[in-house]
């Protein structure tokens, strides 16, 4: 006779969608959990982004108006370096103590596991990003608190983590992966940087703004986001048992 | 309860498990010994659903893997060498976060019975990293068994542990065997957990060559059945070669 499939311990069988929440909010809790303990992961990612920022900042102090022009994409380069640092440590952790074979184990969903790494990174991401967006206002004056620019910020931040966490499932498992990683992740994420950095700039330059070269920046963003967030769900499970 | 027929496992070219048949009753403890490179923990992370079999099967309470896996993993609890714990959170920490994803009814109240049951009741708020590797393969007891699993997969979990807390481990494993628990365990070390054991089954070479009933052979006995069918295999494999 097959074992009922749920024990006395567990709770009713509730829908598939409730269970898939739980398990992507313990994955989340868990995550947010370490970063409070340890500050790890936030601390590098803040520490590697001021100190690109000041340091270009000194480099182009000569030049004040070729700083404010390569602004945009010095953010952008500043949040993708960056993220690369938090997404390698992010999984890195479930590889220590061979922990990613117990999420393997749990009665969950893979893909729970994806989506609660992509939560769980862009928050730590946002985070970089409210930091990096006062030392772009403090550095080269530029108006980032604009809701349409924080926008593409965060859409950016969810294509770029959900992209990032597929490719880094990856290369974690390599000896080369912090070498792999930017090399694999950079060039795939030109296509949502593109756009990302032409949004942004257009609010940074309001006597020029072109409306309709901004919407069609943001929904190729958010196509962007979609297509990876779909890889991702189609591909994760492949990844993570190969 | 567990029911192994024909596996086979192939990486390239390197046949690592070569027709493994096996069966463990319910509430049977069953350890498989075997020299490094046997296929010991291959085989055992293919019954955890953590690998696939090129070939053959495996049906754990009549389930099919790897079909059936998802069905399957509630009802496991896996030890391994290594500890599947966080070092940054704290034991109770940990076993909350497993404790969640089991989806288990008064998480908090199992969590508090979990961690006094291994002795780690007074040290629930330190982290996993400050604690001694005997601390950590209790902590890894309690977390494979919160669930409260049918079967309980052991794999070389007395690595690295010093004789006091082997003989912690030797307790709980008794108690985990005396409750009802299915119990199939692997180690290269023939000193520990034999005695604990219904039977044992000798892995060599990829295959199953000898199985003895711990009723029927001495410690001393089963040492020299063991050197005798890991030796001649050996011989076997250079005559080959």
């Amino acid at each position: 006779m097959p074992m009922s499939e749920q024990t006395s311990l567990t709770r009713p069988p509730e829908s598939e969608a409730r269970a898939f929440l739980t398990a992507v909010l313990a994955i989340v809790w868990k995550d947010l959990h370490i970063e409070q303990h340890t500050r790890q992961t936030i601390s590098v990612m803040v520490m590697f982004s001021v100190v690109t920022v000041v340091m270009f900042n000194f480099a182009l102090e000569a030049n004040l108006d070729a700083a404010r022009n390569v602004a945009t994409g010095l953010l952008w380069a500043t949040i993708l370096l960056a993220g690369t640092l938090g997404l390698n440590r992010s999984l890195a952790i479930e590889r220590e103590n061979q922990t990613v074979d117990a999420l393997l184990m749990a009665p969950i969903h893979r893909n729970a596991i994806y989506i609660g790494k992509v939560i769980s990174i862009t928050l730590f991401t946002l985070a970089l990003e409210a930091i990096l967006v006062l030392l772009f206002i403090v550095f080269f004056d530029k108006p980032l608190w604009r809701p349409v620019v924080l926008l593409v910020l965060v859409l950016g931040t969810i294509g770029y983590v959900a992209a990032g966490v597929i490719v880094t499932s990856m290369t974690i498992q390599t000896r080369s992966r912090e070498v792999l990683l930017p090399v694999l992740l950079l060039p795939l994420s030109l296509p949502l940087v593109l756009p990302a950095a032409t949004a942004v700039a257009a609010y940074m330059f309001p006597q020029l703004p072109d409306w309709g070269e901004v919407q069609s920046a943001v929904y190729i963003v958010i196509i962007y986001d979609l297509l990876m967030l779909t890889a991702g769900f189609l591909t994760y499970h492949f990844v993570v048992e190969s | 309860m567990i029911h192994i027929h024909g596996l086979v496992k192939q990486y390239g070219m390197n046949l690592v498990l070569r027709g493994v048949d096996l069966e463990v009753a319910e509430g049977e403890f069953v350890t498989l010994v075997g020299s490094n490179g046997a296929g010991k923990s291959t085989l055992m992370r293919i019954v955890a659903t953590l690998l696939q079999p090129s070939s053959g099967y495996v049906q754990i309470g009549g389930w099919q893997l790897p079909q059936y896996a998802a069905k399957v993993r509630r009802h496991i609890g896996f030890v391994s060498h290594q500890s599947l714990l966080y070092g940054d959170l704290t034991a109770a920490e940990n076993l909350d976060f497993f404790a969640r994803l089991y989806r288990l009814d008064n998480a908090t109240e199992r969590v508090m019975a979990a961690l006094k049951k291994v002795g780690l009741f007074a040290r629930q708020r330190d982290p996993v990293s400050t604690f001694s590797r005997g601390m950590v393969q209790r902590l890894t007891i309690a977390r494979a068994t919160l669930h409260e699993p049918d079967v309980l997969l052991l794999d070389e979990p007395y690595t690295g542990l010093d004789q006091d807390a082997s003989l912690l481990l030797d307790n709980l494993l008794r108690q985990e065997h005396e409750n009802g628990r299915t119990i199939l365990m692997i180690t290269h070390d023939l000193t520990h957990g034999l005695n604990l054991c219904d039977r044992t089954v000798i892995l060599n070479g990829g295959k199953i060559v000898h199985e003895i009933s711990s009723r029927e052979a001495t410690a001393a006995e089963f040492l020299n059945l063991y050197t005798y069918y890991t030796r001649n295999q050996r011989e076997k494999q250079h005559a080959n070669e």
